[in-house]
This record gives C-alpha cells, structure tokens and sequence, in this order.
C-alpha cells in the first residue's frame, strides 16, 4: 500500500504561485474576489506564505508553498464529530462534502491552517466555467474544503494502469506545474522514489515538528 | 389524600402572578417577541440565505460570537444545578426558594447553548448527522451526549420539585387544566407517599446532577482544551477554571433573575436568601482569580513563544479592556461588594455625611479612576515601566489589583450604602458580564494568534451576529416570563393545620 507524500525543495522555490492557480483550477476551487480576501475568506488549497525576517536593510523574505500536511496523526480528523474528514488507506486525508456539518472544528484543530471553508456559495465566473473539472465535485455552501493530494489524479491513473509519482508519471497538479521543479509528490513507502529519498536528505524538515502530527509533506531548507 | 385549595381562602402569594397580569406584562412581551421575531427574520434573509459569510468571522477567526455564546450559556446553567443540588441534595432550606426558578434557568440556558450552537453551523439542516454519524473520538460528539444527558436531568429535577404545586395549579385554575395535567403528565397523586417519594428521587437527582454539571462544563473546556494547534487553549487548567466561571456565573444569576423576577412579579423571597446567595458566590470568586492568576503568571514567567503571543494580545493588546473589565469589573468589585458591606459600612459611619471628607472621597475616586484610565491606554501600570516581558505581568496584575482596591475603598467612602439586595444584585450583573468577558478573552485571541501566521487577522462580530444574539437572549427571557405565568416560581407555601413544625422553617421566606 503507498504512503504519498511531498517534498517541497525551498531553494528551488521562484515563488510564483504557478502551484496556487494549477491547483484552483484543477480542483474546481473558487477565485472569490478582493473583496472577500480582505474579509480573510481567501480559498486556496496551495497557498503561498511569506515571512519577512528581519528589518532592512537585513530583511530576509521567505517564501513557504504550503498544501495540506496530510498528516500521519491528523488532529482534523481526530476531532471531527461526523466522520466527514478522514484518513484513507493511502494516508491521504480526504472530506465526505456530504456529511459536513459545517461546525469548523477541523479548521481550528488543524495547526497549519491548510483547510477552507465555504462562507457564501461558490461562485465561478464565466470564464472559470469554461474549464471545470468534471472529476472533482463542487462543493456546496457552508462545509469545509481542503488539499487532496489530486486524489482524483491518483485514482484515474490506477484505473488506466499508470503509475503515480516517478518522473513523466501522473503527479498533482501543483507538482506538475512547478516552474522550478521544487514540488515532488510520491509513494513514501517506496525507497526508490524521489519523495523517499529527499524526505531522508539533510535539508529535511517538516512544519512544526514538535506537535507530533506527523505531516507527509517535508520542505527540504534553503541551502 | 387529595387536598384542594378552598375558593375563601386568599390565593398563596406564590400563585399571584398566575392570576393577575399587569399591562406591563404583555408590553414585556410583546417586545421580547418583537426582538426574537427579528432575530428570526435575520436568521433566514441573511444567514440562511447567504451563508455564514454574512458573520464576521473568516480565516484564522474560525469561531465567533455564537461560539462564545454557547460556551457562555453551558456554564451559566450550571448555577441552576448547582443552587438546586444545594437545596434538595444538601438539604440547605435555605435556599428552597430560590430553587425553582434555579432550575428554570438551568434548562433555559441550555437550550439557549444548543441554539448558539446551531447557529454556528454552517449547515444546519445537517444537525441529525451528529448523531446519525457520531463519532465518539471527538469532544463535539461528548458534548451532544452530555448535553442531552443533563437536560433530562435537569427537566426531572424540575418536572418532580414543582409536580405538586402543578397538581395545585390544577385545582385552584380549573379553565387550565389541560395545561396542567400536560405538565403533571397526569400524575397528580399529591398523597404524603408520593411527596415522599418525589423527595426521594428529587435527592438522587441532585445528588447525580452534581457530577454531570461539573462533567458538562469540562467537556465544554475540553472542546478548546484539547486542541494543540490553538495556543492559550492548549491547558490541563482549562476544564477546573470553566467548573469555576461556570459555577461563579451561573449562581450570579441565578441571583440576578431571582432579584428581577422578585421585582417583577412582587415576589415574595426574604432578603436573606439572596444576600446569603451572594455569599456563597463571594466564597467562588476567589478561586476563579486565582485560576486566571495561575494560568497567567505561568505562560508569562516562561514566555514560550505561542502562548506568550496570546497572552499579550489579552493582557495588553486589543482584549485588553476585556481582561482587566473582568479582572476590575467582574471580579474586584462583585467581590467587594459580596464580601466586606460590614467593613464597608463602618468606615462610611466614620466618615459620615459630613461633606469635606466626603468631597475628598469623590476627588479620590476621580484620582484613581483617571490613573486606572492613563496607565491602561498606555499598556503600563501607573507610567513604571516594570522588568522585562516575563516579570511584567504579574507586577501589573498586583498593582492593578491594588488600585482597584483602593478605588472601590474610596468610592464606598464617597457615596451613601445602597439597599443590600441593590448590592448584590449589581455584584451579580457584574459578574455575569464578567465571565461573558472571560468566554471572550479565552475563545477569540487564541484563534487570532494561529501558529502558523496568516495575513489578516481581525473579528468583529457584524450586525447579524448582534441580532441573532438579541433574538436568542429575547426567546430566553421571553421563555422564562411566560412560564411565570404557568408554574409559581417560588415553592407554594404549605397552610395545613397538620403541618410539622419543623416544616414551619420552610415557609418563612414566602410570608
């Protein structure tokens, strides 16, 4: 059974966001507006945080693409009353739209603030409507969304018979479209696999390690 | 043996406000309904239809207003509880005639919980899932047990207290007997066997009420408490200091609602039972500073990153008037005027009403008050800039704690001593808002200083969470008035010739 993970190499990072539009596009999220960013409602399932260190003229800015952790131990699931964000057998931590109750409590258990929410309707211009992606479903108002590791991406390929995850194999859409080839996504159980062996590099280190979470998803430290 | 209620004799002061209503009255009802019809119209043009985006809350202010509420709520039917369990577990008869309403605000602020809670879902049409899909590893999940568990408990604590007063509404306003025999459920046998045995099992009840309030409000702590990605939450403390503020706030009003309603429907409660209340609470308010004074000096003395963020952000940031309101506001000064009256009123007598002494009083509390005022727009204590970050806190808290009683000193100093029952029921409204402050300062900063830091960071609750909360508080109230006029919020007073004299205690509160 593969474990998939990620490797995000933070030296190879241009900071282009090219990740964050792959992945609104591929997963049928919303582009909600300035309006509802400055009311803190972004939806971006590959966000990029900055964070300035520093004061100039010493001021360092680092930039973080940040997916979901897909935790080993994922505090959302363990907290979550329905049952409708789980665990699969793949260690990918996947919603059940369906059952969302909307009470937010994963939102607040996940310590990396990967998750969404739905505040109003999805909205899709007319444009955006034009390339909707009918493997993955829309998610109706006022339940929580999240990354999936291209969940959709990862089950077509084992229903063609194609492999996920080595180079020219299907991958996430994020991993895809890296313009620096600084996103890799794989099997982590497969010691051959690119995932694997970054993961085990000296640079690795995965976000806030102390919590005992257990992410999936490893940033290799800018040299 | 049935006994009846003879038509010659005067209806029992208990039952008055069952047969006589003012024009007041209904203008209090009729603008109660007003506001829950408006909250109700809000709900379904705005949040039903729209979405939960008509709130203020959003990324990483995931919960808000209604959240606090709820947790606010929880705690404050735990006074019920508490007072009921005092009375029929304890056996402190003292306290009987507050029982009842005690157990009416038990129940009523649970539901009114449940009801913040839906409104923060963000599909509520989906509520049964919680039990349809309930899984048992999520606090959420024990909350929904617990919660169900208590209002059973509650409901018969209040169903076997006042069955027998029911059976009596029921002979002495024959036209509403439907009513009664719907809240009797048709049990009406008033011999002294099924006294007897209503006594017996209202005992176990309040014996088992005990432990289920305490588990109640824990599980409520545990919801945040458990939760490792919010700093601030993350503390084994949380779940004792939630018993605490709940138990503080609960009994604070059920003073407060027994006062008012006193007043309201001319009630008969002697002075000392509520003052005696107060009493109790004054004995609680302690302890629930010193559980915020523990919590506090042990994040600021160690100044770990995460939660020293929270801290300061309560302490001295933007939920700064919150903390010291509770602190100065819903501690000191309650506690003040619960605890020392006596103390009190021998200084006024020295200083009597002669106006010299008592100008200089007045020009003292201005004094302080202007100081208090200064050094908290200045995030500092009286202009001292005192030790780093770490030692910081605690200084602040004493000098402050110094300050306000020196305030309250001078302030009592200056101004003639009111009714008792004025003093205990302002101690008890300002305790109330207090730990409405509390819930606030303990849910909303932590989740606005995520560990991951994100670019905006504000709530403000918008005018459809007011409204909503209006509607909510409007159908509480509005909810305990109407039964007022169904079952006797005090005990009826027992007038058999057979009575024992022991029982003669009972009813001196009602005379």
């Amino acid at each position: 059974m593969p474990k998939w993970g990620m490797v995000i190499d933070l030296d190879r990072c241009t900071a282009c966001q090219a990740c964050t539009v792959a992945c609104m596009a591929e997963n049928n999220v919303p582009f909600v507006g300035q309006e509802r960013v400055e009311e803190g409602r972004l939806m971006q399932w590959q966000r990029l945080l900055t964070e300035v260190e520093g004061e100039y003229p010493q001021a360092i800015t680092r930039f973080i693409p940040r997916p979901c952790m897909h935790c080993e131990d994922a505090p959302c699931v363990k907290v979550c009353p329905v049952g409708a964000t789980y665990t699969n057998e793949e260690g990918v931590v996947l919603m059940h739209y369906g059952r969302c109750i909307g009470c937010r409590y994963c939102m607040v258990a996940c310590p990396y603030g990967v998750r969404t929410f739905n505040w109003y309707k999805p909205e899709f211009n007319e444009v955006h409507r034009t390339y909707l992606n009918p493997d993955v479903p829309l998610r109706p108002r006022g339940v929580v969304e999240k990354c999936t590791f291209c969940i959709q991406r990862i089950e077509r390929a084992k229903q063609e018979g194609k492999k996920v995850g080595s180079e020219g194999d299907v991958v996430t859409a994020c991993t895809q479209t890296c313009t620096g080839g600084a996103i890799r996504f794989g099997d982590l159980e497969d010691p051959e696999s690119d995932v694997s062996r970054l993961s085990k590099s000296q640079r690795a280190f995965r976000l806030l390690e102390d919590l005992g979470t257990n992410p999936k998803v490893y940033y290799l430290k800018e040299g | 043996m049935e006994r009846s209620w003879r038509a010659d004799k005067p209806l029992p002061s208990a039952l008055s406000p069952l047969a006589r209503t003012t024009p007041v009255y209904f203008l209090v009802v009729v603008a109660l309904a007003a506001v829950v019809a408006w909250g109700v119209f809000v709900y379904v043009s705005q949040q039903l239809s729209t979405g939960l985006g008509v709130t203020g809350m959003n990324t990483p202010s995931y919960w808000g207003l209604y959240i606090t509420n709820f947790v606010f709520f929880i705690g404050l039917s735990a006074g019920g509880i508490i007072v009921a369990a005092l009375v029929h577990a304890a056996g402190i008869e003292r306290f009987k005639p507050v029982a009842r309403i005690a157990e009416l605000l038990a129940i009523s602020c649970l539901i009114m919980a449940t009801l913040f809670i839906t409104l923060d879902l963000g599909r509520p049409d989906r509520f049964i899932n919680l039990i349809r899909y309930g899984r048992i590893l999520s606090p959420l999940v024990w909350d929904v047990i617990i919660v169900s568990v208590y209002l059973i408990i509650s409901m018969s604590l209040g169903y076997f207290s006042s069955r027998a007063d029911l059976v009596r509404c029921l002979q002495t306003f024959p036209r509403r007997r439907g009513l009664y025999l719907l809240l009797t459920l048709g049990y009406t046998d008033v011999s002294p066997q099924a006294l007897e045995r209503d006594r017996r099992i209202l005992r176990a009840l309040a014996i088992v009420a005990i432990p289920a309030a305490v588990l109640l409000h824990s599980i409520t702590a545990w919801i945040l408490g458990l939760t490792k990605a919010q700093a601030g939450w993350h503390t084994a403390l949380l779940a004792p200091l939630f018993v605490t503020s709940a138990i503080v706030s609960g009994m604070a009003l059920v003073i407060l609602v027994t006062l008012l309603s006193q007043r309201f429907f001319r009630l008969n409660i002697e002075e000392h039972v509520t003052v005696g209340l107060g009493k109790v609470l004054a004995l609680i308010i302690p302890v629930l500073a010193y559980l915020l004074f523990t919590e506090m000096l042990t994040v600021s003395y160690a100044a770990e990153s995460a939660n020293f963020a929270v801290i300061k952000e309560v302490t001295l940031g933007r939920y700064a008037p919150l903390y010291w309101g509770l602190v100065v506001g819903g501690l000191g000064i309650p506690l003040f005027l619960l605890a020392v009256p006596q103390v009190l009123a021998r200084a006024r007598a020295s200083v009597g009403s002669r106006p010299v002494p008592r100008a200089l009083a007045g020009a003292g509390v201005a004094a302080v008050l202007a100081v208090l005022v200064f050094s908290a727009s200045r995030g500092t204590t009286l202009g001292l800039n005192v030790g780093g970050d770490t030692t910081e806190f605690p200084i602040r808290f004493g000098v402050g704690a110094g300050l306000v009683l020196l305030l309250l000193i001078v302030a009592a100093l200056a101004y003639p001593r009111p009714e008792a029952t004025v003093e205990v029921g302002l101690a008890a409204a300002l305790v109330v808002a207090g730990v409405f402050a509390e819930r606030n300062i303990i849910v909303l900063p932590s989740l606005m200083q995520p560990l991951i830091r994100e670019p905006h960071v504000s709530y403000m609750p918008t005018w459809v969470e007011w409204s909503l909360m209006a509607g909510v508080y409007a159908l509480g109230v509005l909810a305990f008035v109407l039964v007022a006029k169904a079952i006797p919020l005090v005990e009826v007073e027992e007038e058999e010739p057979t009575q024992a004299p022991g029982d003669e205690r009972l009813g001196r509160g009602l005379r």
